[in-house]
């Protein structure tokens, strides 16, 4: 039985939309046990409300819960019995599997982070995203590449990166039934000695894998066509790509409504497109997805959307369990230990201390 | 007084043999002359209360149809849970909506389950198409409440408890009767029901007249309704605190003891067939207890209770050869945990405040039927 932990207090819609999707969720998952942490008075109002398995869902109380605008490190000293808090200190205390949140993201890592070890191997976690792409991939024919890092590790070692892209391709392998995902290195060239030193030693490395489906190094133009399935790059690129690709999405969107406003024409032609645009936005819905993995942890970690209804959360919680089911974090330790273990036997070389940071 | 010579059992051949074929109706025998009335009478549904029973579309009736009886399968910790009422000398009394020609493999189904009972009443559906009466086929009230009423006739007592499921209008049903015997509902309001029913109209002359004759008293102590569909517990909530949705037995069982009608060593067995099913873990029976608790239908003082006396029952051997399990304190300690993990709430059932209105609910019953039937459910 997998028992994954929900911080039910965690989200814009929250508990309503988060009890809701944990309900469904009991119904989807026979094999699974939920654990909603929160206001147990508020839980127990709800959860009746709703279709559930009573067998497989229970409650823990947390009094308090960390706002979606609170700095993080202040909220969690303050609150130190906030939902997120309890949450991650019961999967810490081997009593919940995994852990999903749709709560303030930086309350979120940062509570996994104090309390969750690292796998053995892994020098720095990263948190995933998913971004839409032209190409699909996997069994699921998945139209969702991943991008990691976008935020827990601001600065990334060559190390570091080689990490991400085993933990990014072990997610891809279990999530989206992907045998052999391809992987890259953002960089500002597709050449090998393009881009910071962390980045071209990291290429020297992940060359010599034969783990991973290395395909070379990307650039930002790649992401949305999908040329590669896991995207790996440090913290603090990661995350001003993701803010600038949903900036360029929203753009879009006001564009097209410009558009229908401005001229009959135009309003049109968006009309014809409105079903192609409706299958569009059907396949690239995020809340399909469920949410984005913070990795390297000896959970796994769900972190949904803010905005997630029901359906994102029952998706998010699926995901956790397919990661339970899968053993996610066991095939990235078997990795990152292969990995070190090559690394050990193989003479160091000159490659591996300096690199070119060429500029294109 | 029951028929004991050869010549007598002779002549009960022809009557047996047209309830099998469905052309007479099986009337419940009552008590025996001069036995003493029961203490406690349990009525039971069977499909989908007892029985895993899938009748949501035309295959699977056809498969419920030809199952034999050792394919059927009964919820876990049902078995178990009959056995113990069965041996505390109360009452079984069994009212199905499944057809007479089932009873054969029903009732062999039973036997396998060790599962005795005083009355098996089924529905005589093949009387109901000779008739022509489509309507009767489907409809729930004009059926189960004259059977039960005619149970009650034949032995009353002065507790009672139901068992029936979500699947139907047992809950309408059930609390119809409830108020029914306790003189809530007149015969005034009943013939109201049994218009919105669209009971035939010599049916609803014959229910009346049962309601009329039934001996009355406020006997109905608990209705419990099996969740197979999964309904929100909340839908019940109007039904007041007497009619309690649970998910499993080992919830009824927790609420039974709650009630003092099954002992701690009792609801360990029924706890225990359950984990023998294979669909349920220890931590599943846990949660069972957090969730009665968090809906008010047992308290915390209930439940710590039943912790002491089943650690008694279990030094004394109620767990005596089950290796399989872990040490009875470790058991104990996931349902004190599990209690625990409910904080400082209070969580207490909301009380019935208003008496129920039995024709708007049969007519949202119908209604809810005629929507599943549009989705196809």
């Amino acid at each position: 039985m997998h028992r994954i932990v929900v911080d039910a207090m965690g989200g814009d819609h929250a508990p309503e939309e988060i009890v809701h999707g944990a309900a469904e969720a009991s119904l989807a998952l026979p094999s699974a046990e939920i654990i909603l942490v929160g206001d147990a008075a508020e839980l127990g109002r709800l959860l009746p409300r709703m279709r559930h398995d009573g067998a497989r869902v229970r409650v823990h109380h947390a009094p308090t819960f960390v706002e979606m605008d609170e700095k993080p490190a202040e909220a969690l000293a303050a609150k130190p019995e906030s939902s997120i808090a309890v949450a991650a200190d019961l999967v810490a205390r081997g009593e919940g599997d995994a852990l999903v949140s749709a709560g303030n993201t930086g309350a979120s890592v940062l509570a996994c982070a104090r309390r969750w070890p690292l796998l053995q191997g892994v020098r720095r976690a990263a948190l995933a995203a998913v971004y839409p792409t032209e190409l699909r991939r996997g069994e699921k024919d998945d139209p969702f590449s991943l991008i990691l890092d976008v935020g827990a590790t601001i600065e990334a070692s060559a190390e570091d990166l080689v990490g991400f892209a085993v933990m990014g391709s072990a997610y891809a392998k279990l999530v989206s039934q992907n045998r052999r995902p391809r992987v890259a290195l953002l960089s500002n060239g597709t050449e090998a000695g393009k881009g910071p030193a962390p980045v071209v030693a990291a290429h020297a490395a992940l060359v010599e894998t034969t783990e991973l489906n290395f395909i070379g190094n990307i650039e930002g133009l790649d992401i949305p066509r999908g040329v590669a399935d896991v995207v790996v790059t440090s913290g603090f690129v990661g995350n001003v790509v993701l803010k600038m690709l949903e900036g360029v999405s929203e753009t879009v969107v006001r564009l097209a409504r410009y558009a229908h406003k401005e001229r009959l024409a135009w309003r049109l032609g968006l009309i014809a497109l409105s079903s192609a645009i409706d299958q569009l936005k059907s396949i690239t819905d995020w809340q399909q997805y469920g949410g984005a993995p913070l990795l390297g942890f000896t959970h796994p970690f769900i972190k949904a959307h803010g905005r997630s209804n029901a359906h994102a959360i029952t998706n998010a919680i699926k995901v956790a369990h397919k990661a339970l089911a899968g053993n996610l974090c066991g095939h990235i330790a078997r990795t990152m230990a292969e990995l070190d273990e090559r690394a050990n036997r193989r003479p160091r070389t000159a490659n591996d201390a300096t690199s070119d940071p060429g500029a294109s | 007084m029951t028929p004991r010579s050869l010549f007598d059992r002779m002549s009960l051949l022809p009557g047996r043999l047209g309830q099998r074929l469905g052309l007479l109706d099986h009337v419940p025998e009552g008590l025996p002359d001069g036995a003493p009335p029961p203490r406690h009478v349990f009525r039971w549904d069977l499909d989908k209360t007892y029985l895993r029973t899938e009748f949501d579309s035309l295959a699977d009736l056809a498969r419920s149809a030809v199952e034999n009886a050792a394919d059927k399968q009964a919820y876990p910790g049902a078995t178990a849970l009959l056995r113990a009422l069965h041996q505390d000398g109360h009452r079984i009394c069994i009212v199905s909506g499944s057809p007479t020609q089932m009873r054969q493999v029903l009732a062999a189904k039973l036997a396998l389950d060790g599962i005795s009972y005083d009355e098996f009443v089924l529905k005589n559906n093949l009387k109901n198409l000779l008739r022509g009466r489509f309507r009767a086929l489907r409809a729930q009230i004009p059926y189960k409440l004259p059977a039960m009423l005619q149970s009650r006739l034949g032995a009353a007592a002065e507790a009672e408890t139901l068992f029936g499921d979500d699947a139907e209008a047992d809950a309408i049903i059930y609390c119809l009767y409830a108020d029914l015997i306790a003189e809530r509902v007149t015969l005034a309001d009943l013939e109201r029901v049994l218009i919105a029913s669209r009971a035939y109209d010599d049916d609803a002359v014959r229910i009346l007249d049962l309601a009329r004759r039934v001996p009355k008293y406020d006997a109905v102590r608990r209705m419990f309704i099996h969740l197979d569909r999964r309904s929100a517990p909340v839908g019940f909530r109007h039904y007041g605190p007497r009619l309690v949705p649970v998910f499993n037995y080992f919830q009824a069982a927790l609420v039974l003891y709650g009630d003092r009608v099954l002992s701690a060593r009792q609801v360990i067995f029924v706890a225990l067939e359950m984990l023998d099913s294979g669909q349920f873990e220890i931590g599943h029976l846990a949660t069972s207890v957090q969730d009665v608790i968090r809906r008010g239908r047992i308290s915390r003082e209930v439940a710590l209770q039943l912790a002491a006396e089943a650690h008694e029952a279990a030094h004394s051997g109620a767990l005596s050869g089950r290796n399989d399990l872990p040490p009875f304190e470790q058991i104990a300690h996931a349902f004190r945990d599990r209690v625990r993990e409910l904080g400082p709430v209070d969580h207490r059932a909301d009380e019935l405040t208003a008496t129920l209105d039995y024709v708007r609910l049969v007519d949202e019953e119908h209604e809810h039927r005629r929507t599943r039937r549009r989705r196809g459910h």
